[in-house]
């Protein structure tokens, strides 16, 4: 009897927890402010314009959630990344930190730290590029769809092309899982949608992120395809050095340039006609919603399971959902991104 | 006629022959290789390297090495792009001697931490590979310099020609890293201080018995090859325009590669400033080729690189053993 | 006469060492000053110091009746101060004639190469030598180095040439024709001082002696005043018996090594020769002989492309060093710097080197107790002058480095032992001991090969002497028929000239 009326209980119970948790789906987690998170934003390495951008905006979102605690921007140095992010990741560990902010650069190397740091109770969460496995991180915030980032590059290539014409893409390395997946998702919008039936990819090259290898790679695109029109280059220092490339040697009005680039930097080829077009989501927008959620999920707030919607201050509600791109891995995806043109570059770019 | 020859001069024939015949098996492979267009290609690319990899003679020559060239290059092209963005005004000529100015700098710390601190060269640059960046890391502060700050001339510079013949130009950037080479070539070979260099990598010892300051050939050669990173800075500012951290990382190695196959001695005390040029320039054409080669997927292409390269050495070696063979064979 | 040098009571420690105490030293002008004393009697220090390389802690350098500090060697040049060493210091991948010039001031600013060749050639023929002034400087034989060095040293128009056993390496007619040079500069009033271990070579051409022993001075005698005896007295301050020639052979036991028709192509070629357990054969013949080579095709080193090997009675090919070890050769080479020592490593591990297999226990680790005790017994027996077994080989005089690269191969047991040159640089006392050590390893049945170029030495050692000329095998003479004469003779092509 006795026995019958717990688990009658426990039933119900269980049911409440159901009901709860839809209650939850429709009313998003508020944040506490005011409490102590010890946080730390660890960039691929320090001194680049997006990762800076990443910390203003993180700066910005526990400034208004008045964390008694320090958010500190640490990274390696460019030459030493992967080694030292995997360095960094562990000293903060040790140090007890509360969460660390990862934008991961050394691939699977770096999991058994961050599953280290998780048995240790550091939370590890990713943003712009995450643990490949996904082991030891608690979730990933991407800052685009990796499937709506294809649409975009192909509709880029569609509008510089005139709708037909030979394209090549120029990438950043073989092993950059972020560019990988894009270039992937690209290539599905490609074969699957009849828009895009006349634009042929010839071929896809790597400049390792170096803006000398970047340039030289572009020009050797122009001349092993004499009918190309576009270069798609999905990387920063990609984007400047084929627009620079594509400047020197007087090619703007036969090769475009497009891809993902930073305005300031790309202010000038876009004026000029070099890079017409090119795409680019908010650093600082990505920074201070990886903070809102990296401070909830330290605070205890949420749990970083799927499902789980939490509202982040000025840019609004985010859920948890399952990563599509990597198995039994958790995103929360920011999207959507900003094209630039000749019209809005320029005030982009102060 | 052969028998005149010097055997350095026999090791540059060699080189060159190497150099053609990666030339002719291209030319095989890519259409329309021979032209004034793929020329124009490698001669602007292997120009920014040819500094550094002069520089980087300069110093295995005195058996050293420099492995901060590159981070050289880079704190020097992101501190001349600044000073253009705040005096868009400036000399051009004086612009490139700011750059090899503070390069020169920059290699005086290797010099005295080598010469004089007696710490060995690998690990002081290697230190100072990452000491330049972290610098650089903390002046820049995540600024990056952009090509639409800079002067227009400079903008310009890596697309104007001195002169231009059917198509083949000879563009400034190119000229001025030619330029560096001349200098620096005829200097080591005619300049009685300048063979010192090769006296101190030859043997130490012997240097000291002959009343050579050892250690102030060894500061000067470092503060030369920071000088002419720092030239290579200059170019690489100019042509890329966009200045962020990772400027030049890499090229100390781009730089070593071309010195040895240039038949630099790494053991010091030998070594041309024209198997230097033509050591760049015989790695910059395989590299820029392959980039070419229809057939060669992207993940095969590092690897062919390699294997080129030593193909290269290789041909090299033999050509100068059997020129050698026969010179001694013309001699009896 | 005012001196053209002059050390006044000049003192130089090393750690606690004391490697010069109140030396004093007067050098005139125009003459030939020896200076003798044994090894680590302070001589290598006493260059060094006259040469800029050290600074006297204690003491002043007069030169010319000034005193003048020598802080680096590019002061005691400009002093007019030069030397030329016992390991010959030359460049090696620059040509003969820069070697000749390459720290000549008054050459100018730029290089006129062409006028170089010229001069260089005009400084080399003074010296009575053909060498090509245009090669590399890595080919050349040790006396063509010196010739290089010595050359070099004119060019500078030095008033004090400091030879440091000039002759050690160089053939009879060289040694003739580098005393002649040193005459030379005297009659034009250079002083050469001439530190040397040959006795007959200081009497031929000194005009004084200064005798040092413990870093202290001794004796400065004009040549006339002194005897051979007196000499070696203030060397090692007790009378040494000069070694006196072999009469005749020892007796020895049966053929161990057979040696038929040996050579090496371009190299050498017809070497034939038996070798008894417990003979000593010497290899004589002029610099250039490749009395050398037929050593390394022996050792493996660069093996030889004809011609039949027999050892014990089997016949063997030898390709490689270890092989050579393997069959009980060992070859203690002339030049201890390349294929002898490692200088930076103690006297322990340099001895134990080739022997570390006795010396692995569990885990092949090294047990270090055994190889210090190892060294320790050699230290005694040998005689190696080293408060410790610890100290780096580097830093040893030569004579004990000669020693502990010989205690190294005897750890190897050899039943072959191979000495090039075994007592080039040392001196007389200790030139005796070695003499010694290498009678009683041929009395224990050991069968010996010396390469020598000191006669003397030859004729005091051999049983039997191969005399050797261009790569060819010149005669084999038993000790009771050789003299320096007949060996000279047959190395310098005499008996071909008469025979034809």
């Amino acid at each position: 009897m006795k026995m019958k009326m717990i688990s009658g209980l426990m039933l119900g119970a269980g049911a409440l927890a159901g009901l709860m948790g839809s209650a939850v789906r429709a009313e998003p987690i508020q944040a506490t402010p005011g409490q102590e998170v010890n946080a730390v934003l660890l960039p691929k390495f320090l001194g680049i314009l997006p990762f800076d951008q990443a910390n203003r905006g993180a700066q910005e979102a526990a400034a208004e959630l008045g964390s008694t605690g320090k958010l500190q921007y640490i990274g390696p140095t460019p030459e030493n990344s992967a080694a030292g992010q995997i360095e960094m990741l562990t000293t903060a560990t040790t140090q007890k930190q509360h969460v660390v902010m990862l934008s991961n650069n050394a691939g699977d190397q770096i999991a058994p730290a961050a599953e280290a740091a998780a048995a240790a109770g550091t939370k590890v969460v990713t943003w712009d590029s995450p643990i490949p496995s996904g082991k030891g991180e608690s979730f990933f915030v991407a800052q685009v769809d990796f499937g709506s980032i294809g649409v975009v590059m192909a509709d880029m290539v569609y509008d510089l092309t005139g709708g037909a014409g030979e394209f090549a893409v120029l990438s950043a390395s073989p092993d950059a899982s972020n560019q990988n997946a894009w270039i992937e998702a690209m290539k599905t919008t490609l074969a699957t949608h009849a828009k895009y039936k006349d634009l042929k990819l010839d071929d896809v090259v790597y400049g390792n992120d170096q803006s000398e290898e970047s340039y030289n790679k572009a020009l050797g695109l122009v001349d092993k395809y004499p009918n190309l029109k576009v270069i798609m280059a999905p990387t920063t220092v990609g984007i400047v050095a084929a627009s620079k490339a594509m400047q020197d040697e007087n090619l703007c009005d036969k090769v475009k340039v497009s891809g993902l680039g930073l305005p300031a930097e790309m202010v000038s080829y876009t004026l000029n006609g070099c890079a017409p077009e090119f795409a680019l989501w908010s650093f600082v927008d990505l920074g201070y919603l990886t903070y809102y959620a990296s401070y909830m999920l330290a605070t205890g707030a949420i749990k970083g399971e799927v499902g789980e919607q939490i509202h982040a201050g000025r840019m609004g509600d985010y859920t948890i959902e399952a990563d599509p791109g990597r198995e039994g891995a958790r995103r929360i995806l920011m999207g959507p991104f900003t094209v630039y043109n000749k019209d809005n570059v320029e005030a982009a770019a102060k | 006629m052969i028998r005149a020859l010097h055997p350095q001069t026999l090791r540059l024939i060699a080189l060159g022959l190497a150099l053609l015949a990666v030339v002719l098996f291209f030319s095989t492979q890519i259409d329309n290789y021979l032209s004034p267009r793929m020329f124009n290609r490698i001669s602007t690319s292997a120009a920014v390297v040819l500094p550094v990899a002069v520089g980087q003679a300069i110093v295995v020559i005195t058996r050293n090495i420099d492995l901060s060239m590159g981070s050289i290059m880079g704190v020097v092209a992101y501190m001349v792009g600044e000073a253009l963005v705040l005096w868009p005004g400036l000399n051009p000529a004086l612009v490139i001697l700011m750059a090899m100015g503070l390069g020169a700098i920059a290699g005086s710390i290797n010099g005295i931490l080598v010469a004089w601190g007696r710490v060995p060269s690998i690990i002081v640059t290697l230190g100072t590979l990452a000491l330049f960046r972290t610098f650089l890391v903390e002046h820049g502060n995540a600024r990056t310099i952009t090509a639409d700050a800079l002067p227009r001339w400079l903008v310009d510079l890596p697309q104007m020609s001195l002169l231009s013949l059917g198509g083949l130009d000879l563009r400034v950037t190119v000229a001025l890293a030619l330029a560096a080479c001349l200098i620096v070539g005829l200097a080591l070979s005619r300049l009685r201080p300048a063979r010192k260099f090769y006296a101190v990598g030859s043997n130490p010892d012997a240097a000291l018995m002959a009343g050579i300051n050892s250690a102030r050939v060894v500061f000067l050669a470092f503060v030369i090859s920071g000088a002419l990173a720092g030239l290579g800075g200059f170019i690489f500012l100019a042509k890329f325009g966009n200045i962020t951290v990772v400027a030049g990382m890499g090229f100390e190695l781009k730089a070593v590669a071309a010195v040895v196959v240039g038949g630099v001695s790494i053991m010091g005390g030998s070594g041309t400033m024209l198997g230097v040029l033509i050591g760049t320039v015989l790695v910059d054409t395989i590299d820029n080729s392959l980039t070419r080669l229809p057939w060669l997927s992207e993940f095969w292409r590092d690897a062919l690189l390699g294997i080129l390269i030593m193909a290269a050495v290789t041909v090299d070696t033999l050509a100068s053993r059997s020129l050698n063979r026969l010179k001694r064979r013309g001699g009896e | 006469m005012v001196p053209v040098l002059e050390l006044r009571n000049v003192s130089k420690s090393f750690s606690a060492t004391a490697a010069l105490k109140d030396m004093n030293l007067s050098i005139l002008p125009g003459e030939v000053h020896a200076i003798v004393g044994e090894n680590g009697a302070g001589k290598s220090t006493l260059i060094k110091i006259m040469t800029g390389v050290h600074q006297p802690d204690t003491g002043e350098i007069l030169v010319d009746g000034h005193a003048r500090h020598l802080p680096s060697p590019q002061d005691a040049q400009a002093a007019g101060i030069a030397a030329i060493y016992q390991e010959p210091m030359v460049f090696p991948d620059l040509d003969v004639a820069e070697n000749i010039f390459v720290s000549n001031r008054a050459k100018g600013t730029w290089m006129r190469w062409g006028e170089l060749y010229t001069e260089a050639d005009r400084i080399v023929q003074q010296l009575g030598v053909t060498l090509d002034v245009r090669r590399a400087a890595s080919g050349l034989t040790l006396a063509e180095q010196q010739t290089v060095e010595i050359a070099r040293a004119l060019s500078l128009n030095v008033k004090i040439l400091i030879m440091d056993e000039p002759t050690a390496s160089l053939s009879a007619h060289e040694v003739a024709r580098l005393l002649a040079i040193a005459r030379a500069l005297k009659e034009r009033g250079v002083a050469v001082i001439y530190i040397s271990h040959r006795l007959d070579e200081i009497f031929k051409v000194a005009d004084r002696v200064t005798v040092i022993r413990d870093g202290q001075h001794i004796s400065t005698r004009p040549i006339a005043d002194v005897t051979e005896q007196g000499m070696v007295r203030d060397m090692v301050g007790r009378a040494i018996d000069a070694f006196a020639m072999k009469q005749a052979a020892n007796p020895h036991g049966p053929v161990l090594l057979s040696v038929e028709n040996l050579g090496r192509a371009g190299v050498f070629q017809g070497i034939s020769f038996d070798l008894s357990q417990g003979e000593i054969l010497c290899l004589a013949g002029l610099v250039g002989a490749r009395r050398t080579d037929v050593a390394l095709a022996l050792f493996g080193i660069a093996p030889a492309t004809e011609g039949r090997v027999t050892l014990a009675g089997q016949a063997v090919a030898i390709t490689t060093p270890r092989q050579a070890m393997d069959l009980g050769i060992a070859y203690v080479s002339e030049d201890r710097r390349k294929l002898g020592l490692a200088m930076p490593m103690p006297i322990f591990a340099n001895i134990s080197l080739a022997s570390l297999g006795k010396l692995l226990r569990a885990f092949g680790l090294i047990d270090r107790r055994a190889e210090t005790a190892m060294a320790e017994t050699y230290r005694n027996q040998l005689a190696i002058k080293s408060a410790d077994v610890r100290a780096e080989v580097g830093k040893l005089s030569g004579g004990n480095q000669q020693k502990v690269m010989l205690a190294k191969w005897l750890e190897t047991r050899p039943r072959v032992l191979i000495f090039d040159e075994p007592t080039r640089g040392i001196d007389v006392g200790a030139k005796a001991e070695v003499h010694n050590i290498i009678r009683d390893l041929a009395r224990q049945g050991v069968a010996v090969l010396v390469i020598s170029s000191d006669l003397p030495e030859v004729l005091a050692l051999a049983d039997r002497v191969l005399v050797m000329r261009e790569g060819r095998q010149a005669g084999l003479v038993p000790i009771a028929q050789a003299s320096q004469e007949r060996i000279i003779g047959l190395a310098a092509g005499q008996g071909e000239r008469s025979a034809a």
